[in-house]
């Protein structure tokens, strides 16, 4: 056991790793000068004096093997991202912290609302195999599957806010709600529903497609013959055998989602203005803004491989063949 | 004696073939897939005798914005192009990234993956551990970071292969990002295989390991190749999508996401003009439903233990 979870640890180190490096190679291929452009780019002036300390600070005289790349591990693992050049004078780090918390709200709002109704619909559909139910569940799921959150965004953007008038489609609060005031908490609430909305019904489609799946599988077992052969009902099979066994990919499948929806949600920021990572992403995209991408991009890398991890550690929990 | 021998082993693989191709066909989901792609590959072959040329800001013909109508079928956008013809010259772009890539994703995937477990050993270790990076970080990630500094590396102007620049980095990164899942597959497939009789056997005989690769392993990873290369496709759909929706298409060469992008900067959503996010976004759900719907029926075809879950 305590074999598996290091290799599991040295796995996801291994793949940090890897994402520092692709950072650290990918600046240094961009043309022009690295130093001028953790100051900001070459569009803003910069003194002499300036170039020449951050050649200090990130040993740019120094060989590129091994001097920089350490110096650069050590920085990225301070924390040390250098500046954005859209929000001049910005540390990396700052900007993306600011930036968090309205991610880490819709996301996880959404997983939450998607967890709930989408592995009760995959389950009772994989449960009534063939029924009406499963059939409509599974189609809707799979279209759902397919298409783009963003665009699913859209579309309610059209529906909910620009026909009906019910939901707000922009931005995550009105003009003069006074911050931190409950007033404003429902306001927030009220803003963050269609990008939630549009964030967990892909999530949902995923879920019901796996459920099913799962629980598809764990039917034809013959431990469900047997159990209905010792004459227990319906619901003591669904929730005794079926359910406690198709949980497992289930399981794992949510806890990684934990790590890729952060990427995901990107596209559906950008269709809300939601002032999170995604946002962030767009504005760094289109500013051609380097460091705050490659923060970003290492920001996703983390939450991906932590993500990675605890699916593997609980996946041990939950599966004692695991443990031999 | 060796000719009745060839004659009933083409024979033999012509039953195969076609016995294959009736239950592929008979498959329902298969159909819808087949008919839908096919329409959109015919859409995408003479997009310009269906609707004449590219329109552009200067020979855009309707009004801003307007409604489908019968002078503009599905409406036009904020300069007055017509949104069939933008949507019809985007199936051409969407669909060939989405195929280049996933050839470029196909082959990679597969020499690492029957690489690695043709030959086992620290060459498995090795490439394994690169593939598991990119199986953990997806696609859409790196590309997201990979791309923009690409097009500043190549520079925006001129075109390769008749693509301009940043289409062409997308097809690559795309390409070079999404083939850890197919590595995977085609790995634990060759691991099987390669403990076969007919192995040995064509090893006896004197074949070289890449001859073995070539003419005996990867024949018969086929199946694999094709199911896994149709949910490829619609993984690179996605991501294309996804990319130029972000702004890192081009819009001279529109694709359908690029489509998105301008519908989202013209703020089409919030004036309530469906049609123009509408018709581009049909078209993405529509191609990669149908790789989806053609991948699962490949799989059930070639795997009949998956059968009962369609």
């Amino acid at each position: 056991m305590s074999r598996r979870i290091g290799g599991i640890l040295i796995r996801a180190v291994m793949t940090l790793l890897m994402v520092a490096t692709l950072n650290f190679v990918l600046f240094r291929v961009i043309p022009g000068d690295p130093a001028s452009l953790l100051l900001g780019g070459a569009r803003i002036s910069v003194t002499a004096e300036q170039i020449e300390a951050q050649r200090q600070t990130w040993g740019l005289d120094k060989p590129l093997f091994p001097d920089q790349v350490i110096d650069y591990l050590s920085a990225t693992l301070r924390g040390d991202f250098g500046f954005s050049f859209k929000f001049r004078g910005k540390h990396v780090a700052d900007l993306i912290l600011e930036r968090l918390p309205a991610t880490i709200a819709l996301v996880g709002l959404a997983q939450v609302i998607a967890v709930l109704c989408g592995v009760m619909l995959g389950v009772y559909a994989g449960w009534r195999r063939g029924g009406a139910v499963d059939h409509v569940t599974t189609g809707i799921s799979l279209a759902l599957y397919s298409t783009p959150s963003f665009w699913l965004g859209m579309l309610l953007v059209v529906v909910f806010s620009t026909a009906l008038r019910w939901l707000p489609g922009y931005g995550a609060s009105s003009p003069g709600v006074i911050v931190g005031s409950f007033a404003w908490l429902l306001d927030y609430l009220w803003h963050l529903a269609l990008p939630v909305l549009a964030v967990a019904l892909g999530l949902i489609g995923q879920y019901v497609v796996v459920a099913r799946a799962a629980m598809s599988d764990v039917v034809t077992e013959d431990y469900m013959v047997t159990a209905r052969a010792k004459g227990l009902t319906n619901r003591q099979m669904l929730m005794g055998h079926a359910f406690r066994n198709a949980m497992l990919p289930i399981v794992t499948l949510v806890s990684l989602n934990l790590g890729y929806v952060v990427a995901g949600a990107i596209t559906v920021e950008a269709v809300f203005a939601w002032p999170g990572i995604g946002g962030l992403t767009v504005e760094a995209l289109n500013a051609r803004d380097y460091p705050l991408l490659q923060g970003i991009f290492l920001l996703l890398g983390v939450s991906i491989v932590i993500a990675n991890l605890m699916a593997d550690l609980i996946y041990g929990v939950l599966d004692p063949r695991v443990k031999q | 004696m060796s000719k009745i021998n060839v004659l009933s082993r083409s024979r033999l693989r012509a039953r195969a073939i076609s016995g294959f191709l009736r239950h592929f066909i008979g498959h329902g989901g298969a159909q819808l897939g087949l008919v839908c792609l096919g329409f959109f590959l015919a859409v995408a072959a003479m997009p310009d005798t269906l609707v004449g040329p590219l329109e552009t800001a200067i020979t855009a013909t309707g009004d801003f914005l307007a409604p489908p109508s019968r002078l503009h079928y599905l409406g036009t956008d904020e300069v007055g192009r017509d949104v069939l013809n933008l949507v019809v010259h985007g199936a051409r772009i969407s669909l060939t990234i989405a195929l280049l890539a996933t050839v470029i994703s196909l082959v990679v995937g597969t020499t690492v993956g029957i690489t690695a477990g043709y030959f086992g050993g620290l060459a498995d270790v090795c490439l394994m551990r690169v593939t598991d990076f990119f199986f953990v970080v997806p696609s859409f990630v790196l590309a997201l970071v990979i791309t923009p500094v690409a097009l500043e590396a190549m520079g925006a102007g001129g075109e390769i292969l008749g693509f301009r620049p940043s289409l062409f980095v997308i097809i690559v990164v795309i390409g070079l990002t999404s083939w850890a899942f197919v590595a995977r597959v085609i790995r634990s497939q060759t691991l099987s295989l390669k403990e076969r009789t007919f192995i040995d056997r064509a090893r006896v005989a004197g074949s070289s390991n890449t001859s073995i690769m070539l003419r005996h392993i990867l024949p018969n990873l086929v199946p694999q190749v094709a199911a896994n290369g149709a949910l490829v496709v619609a993984n690179a759909i996605y991501i294309e999508t996804s990319l130029s929706f972000l702004g890192l298409g081009d819009p001279l060469q529109p694709s359908w996401g690029t489509l998105l992008s301008l519908a989202q900067r013209s703020g089409a959503a919030s004036v309530g003009a469906w049609w123009y996010l509408g018709a581009p976004g049909v078209c993405v759900l529509t191609v990669s439903l149908a790789f989806v719907l053609i991948g699962n029926a490949l799989d059930d075809t070639f795997n009949p233990r998956r059968r009962v879950i369609p």
